[in-house]
């Protein structure tokens, strides 16, 4: 245990120094402020038709639990994600995988450190959760276990299923995160799905690690009854509303049953024997034994390793003449290059064929629907445009160049978005066909978006998580036709010139944040 | 062509100095840089190689400001840093094609250029294997290679024998002094012996201030007649230690053969005065007590 507590320790403390941590405090501040919106709002966090909450402690204190829940639980896999491979990166690991530590030890350290990462960030929004209470009530008296509860029996065991995933998702899909996002993306998709169908009360309750389903029940079966409706669903996150006129409810919170005390046990025994059942399957630092073949040298492959200098050496003065080249045309070759070459081939045949696909679905559909998974599914190769030089410590070189700023970071930029399009060609020519310019300048300005997002992030963070985090939270919500997140004009919007001003004015607001942030940086390795 | 540094101060924070107040300049031919860990000895080469920008100071090339104008310097520079990476994913051409493209070359003459600087640190038979698949021999002699690319002026090399073997370095060291004709090249190393053989010139560096520069033998005559070697008992080694600067040791059956720095020549150990090396100044210079 002793050795447990210091990796969890060790851990934590690597994580959460990290500028990318910072930011997503940041942003979860201002995420936990907007899950209680004030009564004014177009928008709210949790919709029943015709119907609002009053803000009591029950509303705030749940509501924001709620949302903490799955939320945190969305963008929680993708910021905790990578502890292995950071172990593999750095070959700590090949120090852990020679001390007494067992596999179990290990994947249940990473899981706890996972979690207390988690943790941390809920018990922001905890605090931010009272600090609206008083800001947005007046009167209503405040009940601590009104926040308590919420945050105990929702966000804890979320957390902690979340935690496990991230762990055995490594341990069996190794270090390709991007079937590992892929896999949760999809997870996640359905469970919600089914958490938000399931007929069967009870068996909704089993199956919902958030414990969403008992809050909704709960809040329509209080409607229901108090005011004789017939409501059959309530919509959880972000809704946005055209403002119109609402009944106000009184609801208390959940009343805690021995059914659902089982459920949130149940999630929490179930994570700790998925990360036991992983622990069997867990590579600890081997990788010649778990076979990754394509590594190996082949015997008969040429190898100097070992070998001294050519005896003449290098004679300056037999090479040809120097010239000059300043363009950056052959950077952008080597940037498509190492964009091209991130990843497996299988992944550029999935996203060719699903490319291909948008040339006979609906163009709705691929719009708004296969686009952007397709866009998402390059996460990796994108998330990585402005960090892989510090990432493989070759910012060395590159910060030494000529020109850095004005040749690289263009052509890392440029070969980003050049991926972007020609994946959406099949779509921009049949929207081509049908004479649709708006869609054609909404995709490349999406593609655009997106390059410099990724841009932008990696550069001021100076990593790739808070990019992935966003990219997800994106691809999420505009595929549930969200306008507000739409970046690629995939849903209807009132003006087209408004929305492409919009899009337009974020992409030069991070190109100056991504060239300032980059200059400064230049000058400070 | 000259590296005129003058008063040149890197302050990270409050508590963190790393260069303070430092002068040096810097002609044709080799300088080697010795100092121990912490002395800033990367600090000043990241700072001439433009991609750390002093707190106060100047630099000039040749006349011009290197601190305003980096893009001066950038385009006759060559650098290999110490803890230097590599994209894994691309093969030996397509690496340094990637590095020419950085550092403005081009032409049709590109392939040939690398081809030569590849066979040149022996590596043509692996040019077309993925990088990431080298050892760490192979990776410091493509970080070698590329800091040829551009036919430099400048030549800053930070710790550029680790990872090489024995036969390696000294076949590196030859390179440099092929090199040092027509550039100014500055050599870090924890190796004296490497700096021993290659440097025209050698600066000592402490605490972020340089203790002293000037051609090998002038550095040694400053510890000449202070170094002694004598053979006492194992027992004895702590107390001599305790007393004198010791820098080194060497058992032999019983006795220990011990090699160390003293001002009045320690009459009571009766050693035998013997012949000063590079080493024994550097380490007399930054000595704690120095």
């Amino acid at each position: 245990m002793k050795y447990i507590n210091s990796i969890i320790k060790a851990d934590y403390l690597q994580r959460t120094r990290s500028y990318a941590f910072l930011i997503t405090l940041a942003i979860t501040f201002y995420a936990a402020y907007s899950f209680v919106p004030p009564p004014t709002a177009s928008y709210t966090t949790l919709n029943v038709v015709g119907y609002k909450g009053v803000y009591n402690s029950a509303w705030v204190g749940y509501v924001s639990g709620m949302m903490t829940a799955i939320m945190l639980s969305m963008y929680g896999f993708f910021l905790v994600n990578g502890g292995i491979k950071k172990d593999i990166d750095t070959e700590v690991g090949l120090i852990i995988a020679t001390t007494p530590i067992t596999n179990f030890g290990y994947l249940l350290s990473k899981m706890l450190s996972n979690f207390l990462v988690l943790l941390t960030i809920a018990g922001c929004t905890f605090v931010v959760s009272i600090v609206m209470f008083f800001v947005r009530t007046s009167g209503s008296p405040f009940i601590f276990s009104n926040f308590l509860i919420p945050y105990s029996l929702f966000v804890l065991p979320a957390m902690l299923v979340i935690s496990s995933l991230a762990v055995i998702a490594e341990v069996f899909l190794g270090r390709r995160s991007i079937l590992q996002y892929i896999a949760f993306f999809f997870f996640f998709g359905i469970l919600m799905a089914n958490i938000n169908q399931q007929k069967n009360e009870t068996l909704a309750v089993f199956i919902d690690p958030f414990g969403v389903r008992t809050m909704t029940s709960s809040i329509k079966n209080h409607i229901n009854i108090k005011y004789h409706e017939h409501i059959e669903g309530i919509n959880l996150g972000f809704t946005f509303n055209s403002k119109r006129g609402f009944k106000t409810f009184e609801w208390n919170g959940i009343a805690i049953t021995s059914v659902f005390l089982l459920s949130r046990l149940l999630w929490l025994i179930i994570s700790f024997v998925l990360v036991y059942f992983s622990s069997f399957f867990f590579h600890r630092f081997d990788f010649k034994q778990s076979g990754n073949k394509k590594k190996k040298l082949k015997i008969d492959e040429p190898n100097t390793d070992g070998a001294m200098f050519a005896p003449t050496g290098i004679n300056r003065a037999l090479m040809p003449p120097l010239v000059t080249d300043y363009g950056i045309l052959p950077f952008i070759k080597t940037e498509l290059l190492l964009l091209i070459r991130k990843g497996s081939k299988w992944l550029w045949l999935l996203s060719i064929g699903v490319a291909i696909s948008m040339l006979f679905a609906p163009v709705n559909i691929s719009h708004a629907y296969i686009l952007p998974a397709l866009w998402f599914l390059q996460v990796t190769r994108w998330s990585e445009i402005t960090t892989k030089e510090e990432t493989n410590r070759l910012h060395y070189f590159t910060y030494a160049s000529y020109k850095p700023l004005q040749r690289m970071l263009p052509a890392q930029l440029l070969a980003g978005i050049i991926i972007a399009v020609v994946l959406a060609a099949p779509l921009i020519a049949r929207y081509a066909v049908m004479a649709d310019g708006y869609a054609i300048i909404n995709i490349i300005s999406g593609a655009i978006f997106i390059v410099l997002l990724a841009g932008c992030l990696g550069i001021v963070s100076g990593g790739k998580k808070i990019f992935e985090i966003f990219f997800f939270l994106l691809t999420y919500t505009v595929t549930q036709n969200i306008p507000v997140a739409d970046y690629l004009g995939a849903v209807k919007h009132d003006s087209h010139m408004a929305y492409i001003a919009v899009i337009l004015a974020f992409n030069l607001f991070m190109l100056v944040v991504s060239f300032g942030v980059r200059s400064y940086k230049l000058r400070n390795v | 062509m000259s590296l005129v540094i003058k008063n040149l101060t890197k302050q990270y924070n409050k508590h963190k100095t790393g260069l303070a107040d430092y002068s040096i300049n810097i002609e044709k031919g080799v300088l080697g840089l010795l100092g121990p860990n912490g002395a800033g000895k990367s600090t000043l080469m990241k700072i001439i190689a433009t991609i750390s920008k002093p707190t106060t100071g100047t630099l000039f090339l040749d006349g011009e400001d290197i601190v305003g104008n980096p893009d001066r310097i950038r385009k006759i520079l060559g650098y290999l840093p110490q803890d230097f990476g590599v994209y894994p994913n691309l093969n030996a051409y397509e690496f340094l094609e990637y590095i020419a493209a950085m550092k403005g070359v081009g032409g049709s003459n590109l392939r040939k250029r690398i081809d030569m600087l590849l066979e040149g640190v022996n590596l043509t038979a692996d040019a077309k294997r993925p990088i990431g698949t080298y050892s760490g021999g192979m990776k410091q002699r493509i970080g070698i290679a590329q800091a040829l690319l551009n036919d430099p002026k400048v030549l800053i090399f930070d710790e550029p024998t680790v990872g090489l073997d024995p036969e390696e370095r000294v076949r590196f060291r030859q390179l440099i002094s092929d090199l040092a004709d027509d550039c100014i090249i500055i050599l870090s190393s924890h190796i004296v012996s490497d700096i021993e053989t290659i440097a025209d010139e050698v600066a000592i560096m402490k605490n972020g201030k340089l203790i002293t520069k000037a051609a090998q033998p002038e550095i040694i005559k400053l510890v000449e007649g202070k170094v002694f070697e004598t053979l006492v008992d194992n027992n004895d080694v702590a107390g001599i230690k305790n007393e004198y600067q010791v820098i080194d040791t060497g058992r032999q059956k019983d006795k220990t053969r011990v090699r160390f720095i003293s001002q009045t020549g320690a009459p009571e150990l009766s050693p035998a005065t013997v012949n000063a090396t590079l080493e024994d100044a550097y380490l007399f210079l930054t000595h704690d007590n120095k």
